[in-house]
């Protein structure tokens, strides 16, 4: 699996680049926009991340370029701006996904995968860990081909922990993934710690492989 | 200090001074008609002792008039002796049998020789009544006055309250006149120079002020847009750092508390980016928004925060409450009220929701009143609570000022309520 990184600022590119290496992507990355032109019409990607501010042009007019070209690679636009407008535009454009600065390293991996893998619809409907089978589309869950009854905010810690397998996911990353911007509540990390422990009782009863692990008390790992 | 309006205040001062006005004219008219009678009463009598001195000399018997009778005069034989021959006139008093009274009279004295001999001549005239004269005066003067003061009110009433028409609509228009809201300046095509020269003063500070409020948004934007960068490639480096092998676990939780840290710092440019995008108006797709709807998505997406904190929702539906706005804002709107209902919130509490057409009013528990004027204002806190910005009233405010026919109210009875209102 291939990834195209395009993104001016040095550190952030790393720092991406180092995430995604872990989940053993292939990572390439551009800093402007004339060498990111010049590496979508030479290379093939699963998927490209793509700043929209970049020195020497609009990001969103390389989403055009893509299209000109007929390249279906799957493309997240990563930017600061966090604007409505500007994500109605880039979805528009083609885009399949928008994320906004700053994001967790958890949730860049997340919508990574699911991206590529709605792309990559080639009869595997699933996202899989040991024994756990997830529908994203269906919102399922099933284990040993027993169905797991999720209630909404479980599933999606599920899908959360599922897309990062053998990560380290801090609290206040799963905080905000499950309660998006009502995460700043005092008590939000209770709460994730009552979610976090229901969920492994349920996964539990239906004799799951997987566990959810606490690191450290600093957060969550998938193993 | 007791207000008045500006016309009370000149009439005021209007009739003080003419009552001042009228009372020096009153008395210098007084002075100069007395003196102009006495002048003319004086030629009169000093022409009858010309005559009556002519008379005497035809005819002596008239020394013989030595009381007032028929004529208006009298001549009294004095003993011999120095007599001042000067002619007095002076005032006095003398019985009238046709008023039966004493009437004020003037009355010529004179001391002259008739061969050799001296006498007294004394002519009286009947003069004015002064106290009468004063009281007339006095009567016709108050009727004056209070002509000119009834008529002041009029004046006062008709044309200055046309004269001042546009400063009572100058007035008006400024009282609707919210910073950083839509608020057009009309001119009112006055003809009086000093309010057309107000109106474009006025229009032109209300246009600098706009423009000052617009770049103090821009550059808060702008502040916060180059902060997220930043922010991001800190708070993604720590959480790299945190799956590192070598890391124990103090070191980890000393990590985690630099992550808590960033995430606040995030959420706090989140919210002040929310407010400055608000106000820059970048959400400009209007459409009706049914808010019963949107109050019950919101109380999904909260459901399991709701039943974590065990409290208690009653939602009454009375009517529909639709709103020709952003639906977007109308999102952040009822989200962040019901999140500040929920968030200030006990264990075991509840939270009441009241829908009707024209009003939505949402209900928590609270122990006593918060100040209504600071509540809605950036970076306000009750408590200290760490993990709270401060900003999501006022985020809640941003968006009501936004749209004219929208308001947002807190009082307090029996828990904090806040009501939107169409």
């Amino acid at each position: 699996m291939k990834i195209l990184i395009i993104e001016d600022e040095k550190e952030l590119r790393n720092v991406m680049r180092d995430s995604l290496e872990k989940e053993h992507y292939l990572i390439e990355s551009a800093s402007d926009f004339h060498s990111a032109l010049d590496k979508i019409i030479s290379y093939e990607y699963d998927c490209i991340l793509l700043d929209i501010m970049l020195p020497g042009g609009s990001g969103l007019e390389i989403l055009s370029e893509l299209k000109k070209h007929k390249k279906d690679e799957a493309v997240i636009i990563i930017s600061a701006k966090d604007s409505i407008d500007d994500k109605v535009l880039g979805l528009e454009m083609g885009a399949d996904d928008y994320l906004a600065k700053p994001f967790h390293l958890a949730e860049l991996n997340a919508r990574v995968k699911s991206a590529i893998r709605r792309k990559n619809q080639n009869g595997n409907h699933f996202i899989s860990w040991k024994n756990i089978n997830l529908s994203p589309e269906n919102r399922t869950v099933k284990v040993n081909d027993n169905e797991l009854i999720l209630n909404r905010k479980e599933f999606d810690l599920l899908y959360y922990f599922i897309t990062n397998p053998e990560r380290l996911i801090t609290k206040t990353s799963i905080a905000e993934y499950v309660w998006g911007d009502h995460a700043e509540q005092s008590d939000s990390l209770d709460f994730v710690y009552s979610q976090i422990k229901n969920l492994r009782k349920k996964l539990n009863e239906v004799q799951a492989e997987a566990d959810i692990q606490a690191v450290y008390g600093v957060g969550y790992k998938l193993i | 200090m007791l207000k008045k309006s500006l016309k009370y205040y000149t009439l005021r001062y209007f009739a003080i001074a003419i009552l001042g006005i009228i009372a020096v004219w009153a008395a210098s008219f007084y002075w100069l008609i007395i003196d102009e009678v006495y002048d003319n009463i004086d030629d009169g009598l000093k022409d009858s002792k010309v005559r009556i001195q002519k008379e005497i000399d035809k005819n002596p018997e008239i020394l013989l008039t030595s009381e007032y009778d028929l004529a208006q005069f009298k001549i009294t034989a004095l003993p011999p002796g120095n007599y001042n021959f000067a002619t007095h006139i002076y005032n006095s008093e003398m019985y009238m049998p046709y008023e039966d009274d004493d009437e004020p009279v003037r009355i010529l004295q004179n001391i002259f020789q008739y061969e050799g001999k001296p006498y007294q001549l004394e002519i009286y005239t009947s003069t004015v009544e002064e106290d009468e004269l004063i009281e007339n005066l006095l009567t016709s003067l108050v009727i004056l006055y209070f002509a000119l003061v009834v008529s002041l009110i009029l004046i006062n009433h008709f044309i200055l309250k046309k004269a001042w028409r546009p400063f009572y609509g100058i007035l008006n228009n400024l009282k609707n006149y919210k910073i950083g809201g839509k608020f057009q300046f009309e001119k009112s095509k006055t003809n009086i120079q000093e309010f057309d020269e107000l109106e474009d003063e006025l229009s032109a500070m209300i246009a600098r002020n706009e423009r000052i409020y617009g770049q103090q948004n821009q550059f808060i934007a702008n502040a916060s847009h180059e902060l997220q960068t930043p922010l991001a490639i800190a708070g993604n480096k720590l959480e790299l750092l945190l799956e590192d092998k070598e890391i124990n676990e103090s070191k980890a939780h000393k990590i985690l508390e630099i992550n808590q840290m960033l995430n606040r710092l995030k959420r706090l440019n989140k919210s002040l980016l929310t407010i400055s995008k608000i106000e820059n108006e970048q959400f400009k797709l209007v459409e009706k928004v049914n808010f019963n709807s949107l109050i019950k998505n919101a109380l999904q997406d909260f459901e399991s925060l709701i039943d974590f904190r065990k409290i208690e929702i009653e939602l009454n539906e009375n009517g529909n409450f639709e709103f020709e706005m952003n639906v977007d804002l109308a999102i952040i709107l009822i989200n962040n009220l019901l999140k500040n209902a929920i968030v200030h919130n006990s264990e075991n509490g509840f939270l009441k929701i009241m829908i009707s057409s024209d009003k939505i009013s949402i209900q928590n528990p609270g122990e006593k009143p918060l100040n209504p004027q600071l509540i809605f204002e950036r970076f306000y806190k009750n408590e200290q609570n760490e993990n709270s910005t401060g900003l999501g009233l006022a985020i809640v405010k941003s968006i009501v000022k936004i749209y004219p026919k929208l308001a947002i109210d807190y009082r307090f009875d029996n828990g904090h309520i806040f009501e939107l209102k169409a």
